[in-house]
């Protein structure tokens, strides 16, 4: 629906066969805002009812994988962490892949997941997608605090010593890595809705794209020949910067966070463009 | 009212048929390489990607508007577009050719209940439920103890609802849609829904909306009578095109007369297939309309006769058969009765004068009942036979819905008997 100027006697709106690519429409995103917190509300409220710890879950599952991770990949395989307290460096890939791999499969499954919402009533449907983002981001500061104590407890020089630094780290790690899931989601919401085989294709990135990730190895061990390919994956830099900021050690350069940045900035201008275009289009295939 | 605030203008809504879902990647890469890489004409593959038999029109080049203030009602059997036409008035789905324009906020009900979470208490649905029809903070925050109130549940306001009965959570979702303040608000079929308590708080609510704080309302419904009841003009979709629009009462009278079966006679030549038991079998059924020409219809001035013949199968059999009417809500209008009397085996004829001036306008049905000794049923032939009553009326000024089943001319006189000043001297 598109808004005219306010005219005494003219149309205020029109409803069209065509759909466009640029149509932001950023004021009526605006005016749903309420319903974007209440969808993420009711997302908080309904994983935690009727489960015996609750919102502990948030915690408890990064610390699962962690100690998972402790146990194979440090114990048994004995995988070099840059001499860094394996801990520490498990723990920050962990929570940073987390968030990445949450807004992507949280996102690509838009039209799949709310069809028959979206065949009822009508409302900004980006209202989803950020709704998602913005649960993830919430249940990442949980985690991130969790990781956090656990920094001021084992090595508070690093936090107490250079503020500013894992401050713009966080901020910039935050930002990109969710901006590239979001993103990434919003293209693949729009060809899940259409191919219903890319389901299986997107769990088959995550897990994938994982090992390409620096999550469970630093990115120094990686042969230099090799490096260059892995650092296509956007997402590496980013966490090579996220584990700079807090624990000193990371290998990237300003041109690659760049290129993270750029990804990111253009996923999400195809994301949202796709979604202009063919967001209504697609209620009649779901 | 008077302004337009909804034109509807040459809207289209094609859909296509099949393979839509698994395979259909495939499909869309042969299309594509056909079309842009191939460009050779494989007749086979033309055949079944672009015929026709691909695609329906959902909805075909229709055009309208809607006055501020009015209740337009939109009928049409399952399938005739109605749902699609409102899913492209309430930007769900686009349409493929035409435009709408309009003049403020638009609201749509589809269902009741929209977004509603089963593990989510009364309290947070509300507001859940408030957003996605498009309220504002302020608005849900001014009206929630209004809503609460006129749902009935704040005991259990802060249950999960899927604790709720499903009266309770019918109430409450219909509360929170009731509360709805649009200027146009679109209604889909939320009455075929709950029971007749609720229906009658929806249609009265939906009154109240309409004629007190003067919002437009578009209603589809396949409860007619609420359709002449609640909108003012009407519009009848057939197959996706429309194919009458005008006063609600006529729309909804032609659409009746079209779809309502009109049965004025029936013969069976084979005593084998026809209708009855061992006792009666059917042979003819016919009404008679006494008309001045064989083509007007029937309206509430026509007398009718209805004839019947049947066979007779038992020797000296004692059979009193009566003619029973019916309107189409099943409402017996009166049952007359024949003398009962003996006959030998074989063929019965029987008819019933109706006069004219006797039945109110609508739709009706005539049964048979075959009784023994006047105590025994033998036979009961339901619904042999349908007709319409048209309205008619001279020197009117109302055209509303006249009540009653019957609209008999009964002698009815009235005189003065003083003149006012006399009236007030006598008092």
């Amino acid at each position: 629906m598109e808004d005219f100027a306010p005219q005494k006697n003219a149309w205020s709106w029109e409803i069209k066969a065509e759909s466009f690519w640029f149509r932001w429409q950023l004021p009526q995103l605006w005016s749903y805002r309420h319903l974007l917190l209440r969808i993420v509300r009711r997302d908080f409220l309904i994983h935690h009812q009727q489960t015996l710890l609750g919102p502990l879950w948030i915690i408890f599952q990064p610390m699962i994988i962690l100690v998972t991770y402790l146990l194979i990949f440090e114990r048994a395989v004995g995988l070099s962490t840059d001499g860094l307290s394996p801990t520490l460096f498990y723990l920050s890939g962990i929570i940073l892949w987390t968030l990445f791999s949450e807004c992507f499969t949280g996102t690509a499954f838009t039209f799949i997941q709310n069809g028959t919402l979206f065949g009822k009533v009508y409302f900004p449907r980006l209202i989803i997608p950020l709704s998602v983002v913005l649960v993830n981001l919430i249940r990442f500061g949980i985690q991130f605090s969790i990781f956090f104590l656990m920094l001021l407890a084992l090595e508070p020089s690093r936090i107490i010593d250079n503020p500013l630094r894992w401050i713009t780290c966080l901020f910039l790690s935050l930002v990109v890595v969710s901006g590239l899931g979001l993103g990434l989601g919003l293209v693949f919401s729009i060809f899940t809705a259409k191919y219903r085989d890319l389901v299986n294709v997107i769990h088959l990135i995550v897990r994938l794209l994982m090992f390409a990730t620096p999550v469970i190895y630093p990115l120094s061990i990686v042969n230099p020949d090799v490096r260059i390919w892995v650092n296509l994956n956007p997402l590496c830099s980013l966490v090579e910067l996220f584990r700079f900021g807090f624990l000193g050690e990371g290998t990237f350069t300003e041109l690659q966070l760049l290129y993270s940045a750029a990804c990111a900035v253009m996923l999400i201008l195809a994301g949202t463009l796709l979604f202009n275009k063919f967001g209504n289009k697609l209620q009649d295939v779901i | 009212m008077g302004e337009p605030i909804i034109k509807v203008e040459n809207l289209s809504k094609r859909y296509s048929l099949g393979h839509v879902g698994t395979g259909s990647f495939r499909q869309d890469l042969k299309r594509w390489w056909l079309s842009a890489i191939g460009k050779k004409e494989d007749p086979f593959f033309m055949d079944t990607l672009d015929s026709d038999a691909s695609h329906i029109w959902a909805l075909r080049d229709v055009s309208f508007e809607v006055k501020q203030g009015e209740v337009f009602g939109i009928i049409g059997r399952n399938g005739a577009g109605k749902s699609t036409l409102l899913k492209i008035l309430s930007n769900i789905i686009r349409p493929t050719h035409g435009t709408i324009r309009g003049r403020g906020r638009i609201n749509s009900l589809l269902e009741i209940g929209t977004g509603f979470h089963d593990e989510l208490s009364g309290r947070e649905n509300i507001y859940l439920n408030g957003y996605f029809l498009g309220m504002q903070r302020h608005e849900i925050r001014k009206k929630f103890d209004e809503i609460v109130e006129f749902s009935g549940v704040s005991k259990f306001l802060d249950t999960p609802v899927k604790r709720y009965s499903s009266g309770m959570y019918m109430r409450l979702a219909f509360a929170v849609a009731a509360h709805l303040e649009p200027d146009i608000l679109i209604v889909d079929e939320v009455l075929a829904v709950g029971d007749a308590e609720f229906q009658k708080k929806c249609l009265g609510k939906m009154h109240d909306v309409s004629s007190k704080q003067g919002r437009t309302i578009l209603y589809v419904s396949h409860n007619l009578p609420s359709v002449t009841n609640l909108c003012q003009r009407a519009m009848h979709l057939q197959n996706g095109k429309m194919i009458d629009i005008g006063i609600a009462s006529r729309v909804v009278n032609q659409y009746l007369s079209k779809h309502q079966k009109k049965l004025h006679m029936q013969r069976w030549d084979d005593i084998a297939v026809a209708p009855g038991n061992n006792f009666i079998r059917m042979n003819f059924v016919e009404l008679i309309p006494h008309l001045k020409n064989d083509d007007d219809p029937i309206d509430i001035r026509t007398p009718f006769t209805v004839k019947f013949k049947f066979w007779n199968l038992i020797p000296e059999q004692n059979i009193c058969v009566g003619l029973h009417l019916f309107t189409l809500g099943r409402e017996c209008i009166f049952d007359i009765n024949s003398t009962p009397q003996e006959y030998s085996k074989g063929l019965v004829e029987g008819q019933c004068y109706i006069p004219g001036n006797f039945l109110n306008d609508g739709s009706y049905y005539f049964s048979l009942i075959f009784v023994k000794d006047t105590s025994v049923e033998l036979f009961y032939f339901e619904e042999c036979l349908s007709m319409e009553v048209e309205d008619y009326r001279v020197n009117m000024n109302w055209y509303g819905k006249w009540s009653g089943y019957v609209r008999p001319k009964f002698p009815f006189r009235m005189r003065q008997i003083a003149a006012e000043k006399e009236a007030v001297e006598g008092a």
